[in-house]
């Protein structure tokens, strides 16, 4: 057994934490506060250029075939800098990565490069709905054939990048006759199609600076050839894609839950109180131990779940454990660390607040924990059955 | 035109650094490297040149260390050079200044390079001999501690840092070898894909025995963390007096109110 990156993921990593620390991190509590739409756009641009938006998509679509690995360590640098960056750049690769699995060879020469060189800012992946949210195949927005054009009716909610995405991966029920789930289709629309609005952006506690807006199709008319794998077969696409989404997810809340750790035992070996720092209190020590002892269970299993999709494995129950438990290990790590500063860690003057805040939507989207465990626990049962 | 960028694999400055077993370099065990900042310089300057050159100039890079060594020549190759020699030597860090310019000399001599970079110093030892020797053993007109650099028509200009924020230009006849200081440019990141495709390029492996037996000259007798001192000085007394003493201090010990 070998535990340790190649020199390959050593050197993404390195890059990757190099750019977080110069380019992200300055700009991550301004974003968070005021927002910067156009300094944020440029660092999601420059990140392109790196070869950050498509690390498991083959070279000739402009991918870095970089592995999955090499993504899930990527996303924990970016997200140790700015949340808001790293969850945009997870939904970039996983729309990239879905048409990469079931587009046609003009969609995938078309649209992958686009997202992976950054002409297009972001992509979008537009599955949840009001009324479909843990159950997605509960949809009702529909694509009815017209001639020569899909016509789509209804609305989708929580997108994120949809302001500034060049191209939305959207699930639509195609056959409403047809068992739940087994009338759904996938299709691709573009950016500034007649007929597609995006609605209102949401007030989020955390994430500020990627923007997450409602999406709506008023006779949406799209190309014929604008459906994305098999007729009908949607459903099964976008469970299975979430399950890369996954492991993005959950090196996301790795990332955050390690900033908020670091930063928090820092200023215990810092701070005093009753004369002494408070670091030699053991109440502190014990949350220093466990924090970063889950923290390394989550990288574990997440790398356990990467190296599986990277070997061609089944991966969706390893996907979903590291997901459940390095959102929660996460949140708790956020938790600690605000508790570690005391007064100062609710303030805006530290980063810890933020942190706590950007961690806590990562056990709500992507699939909530309890999702995860219906999931995990369903894999397990086939076994005993 | 050939060039040659030397670099360094060295820890990561942020590490916790504890003499190893004969007290004679640190303990490397738990330690995170990365290629010397200087070096970084070094590279980014090579790739300058060959793309202000069309591409025509081959980049070599060599480096001495250990097997993990090779990672910081991936990342030089990722950055934009062509080819690399990795000289295996896992008892590197017992080699003086000399004996490590002997063997960079020794391979340089047969490969007729036209320009060598090199960091200006290793953020390890720091000994900034090693260019400045491999120049000498080869006879290459040689610049140090560049901030600025420029090439035309077979004439490198440089612009070296001196003390007290003096600058100087020089300029240099081909062959030359030049150390690079901070602010002469900026290193790019290597892009993901450049970091795959470095894979397929040539390291080709030597060994010391190939290269060089010069003895050393300057052996380390030993290497030690500086004795801590004290607390800071804390002032005391009626407020007066200790601002009076602490503008003393400040006239004094610093430059401050100068």
């Amino acid at each position: 057994m070998f535990l340790d990156l190649t020199e390959e993921q050593k050197l993404i990593q390195e890059t990757a934490r190099n750019f977080a620390r110069s380019e992200l991190e300055p700009l991550a509590a301004k974003l968070d506060r005021e927002g910067d739409r156009p300094a944020f756009l440029a660092n999601l641009k420059k990140l392109a250029e790196l070869g950050f938006m498509g690390l498991n998509v083959q070279g000739e679509y402009g991918g870095s075939e970089a592995g999955v690995v090499a993504f899930s360590v990527a996303m924990t640098e970016i997200a140790r800098a700015c949340a808001s960056t790293a969850v945009t750049v997870s939904v970039n690769n996983m729309v990239c990565e879905v048409i990469q699995t079931i587009g046609s060879q003009e969609q995938k020469e078309k649209y992958i490069p686009l997202i992976c060189s950054g002409a297009y800012a972001a992509g979008s992946f537009a599955l949840t709905e009001t009324g479909a949210g843990s159950d997605p195949a509960g949809m009702t927005t529909t694509a009815v054939l017209d001639g020569d054009s899909w016509v789509l009716n209804g609305s989708k909610i929580f997108i994120t990048s949809a302001p500034y995405a060049g191209v939305f991966v959207v699930w639509a029920v195609t056959d409403r006759e047809a068992p739940k789930g087994k009338g759904i289709s996938c299709f691709l629309v573009e950016q500034g199609t007649p007929g597609l609005v995006i609605g209102k952006q949401e007030e989020k506690t955390g994430q500020h600076a990627s923007a997450t807006n409602e999406l709506v199709f008023d006779n949406c008319r799209i190309p014929k050839d604008a459906l994305m794998g098999k007729l009908n077969d949607g459903f099964r696409i976008a469970v299975a894609e979430l399950g890369g989404g996954r492991i993005g997810i959950g090196s996301l809340a790795l990332g955050v839950g390690l900033a908020a750790m670091d930063y928090a035992t820092r200023y215990s070996t810092e701070r005093v109180q009753f004369g002494q720092k408070i670091s030699s209190f053991q109440a502190i020590q014990w949350k220093i131990a466990d924090s970063y002892t889950e923290l390394e269970a989550a990288r574990l299993l997440l790398m356990s779940a990467a190296f599986r999709k990277e070997s061609g494995r089944p991966f969706a129950k390893e996907a979903s454990m590291a997901k459940l438990f390095a959102t929660e290990a996460a949140n708790r790590a956020c938790y600690n660390a605000v508790q570690m500063l005391g007064g100062y860690g609710y303030t805006a003057d530290f980063p810890v607040e933020r942190y706590a805040r950007d961690v806590r939507i990562t056990s709500i989207y992507e699939g909530t924990s309890e999702i995860q465990r219906v999931i995990i626990a369903r894999e397990i049962l086939k076994n005993f059955s | 035109m050939k060039i040659l960028v030397c670099i360094k694999q060295v820890p990561d400055m942020e590490s916790r650094f504890r003499p190893n077993g004969d007290k004679t370099w640190y303990d490397e065990s738990d330690l995170a490297f990365r290629m010397n900042e200087y070096d970084e310089y070094a590279v980014e300057q090579a790739v300058q040149l060959k793309e202000q050159l069309g591409g025509e100039p081959e980049i070599t890079v060599l480096s001495i260390g250990p097997e993990r060594t090779v990672e910081a020549i991936k990342k030089a190759l990722a950055m934009g050079g062509d080819r690399a020699v990795h000289i295996r030597d896992d008892r590197y860090y017992q080699k003086d200044p000399w004996q490590i310019a002997s063997m960079i000399a020794s391979y340089a001599k047969g490969e007729s390079f036209d320009l060598i970079f090199t960091g200006m110093q290793s953020q390890d030892r720091g000994s900034a001999q090693v260019g400045v020797i491999v120049a000498e053993l080869l006879g290459l007109s040689c610049a140090t501690t560049l901030v600025g650099f420029s090439y035309d028509g077979g004439t490198v200009t440089v612009k070296r840092e001196l003390e007290g924020g003096i600058k100087g230009v020089a300029k240099l006849k081909l062959p030359a070898l030049v150390t690079c200081q901070l602010g002469l440019n900026t290193p790019r990141y290597p892009t993901l894909p450049n970091i795959m495709k470095a894979k397929k390029k040539e390291i080709a492996a030597l060994t010391p025995a190939e290269l060089s037996g010069e003895a050393e000259l300057t052996a380390t007798a030993a290497i030690y963390p500086p004795a801590k001192k004290g607390g800071g000085l804390v002032l005391e007394g009626e407020i007066g007096a200790q601002v009076d003493r602490l503008m003393g201090i400040l006239k004094e010990k610093t430059a401050v109110l100068r």
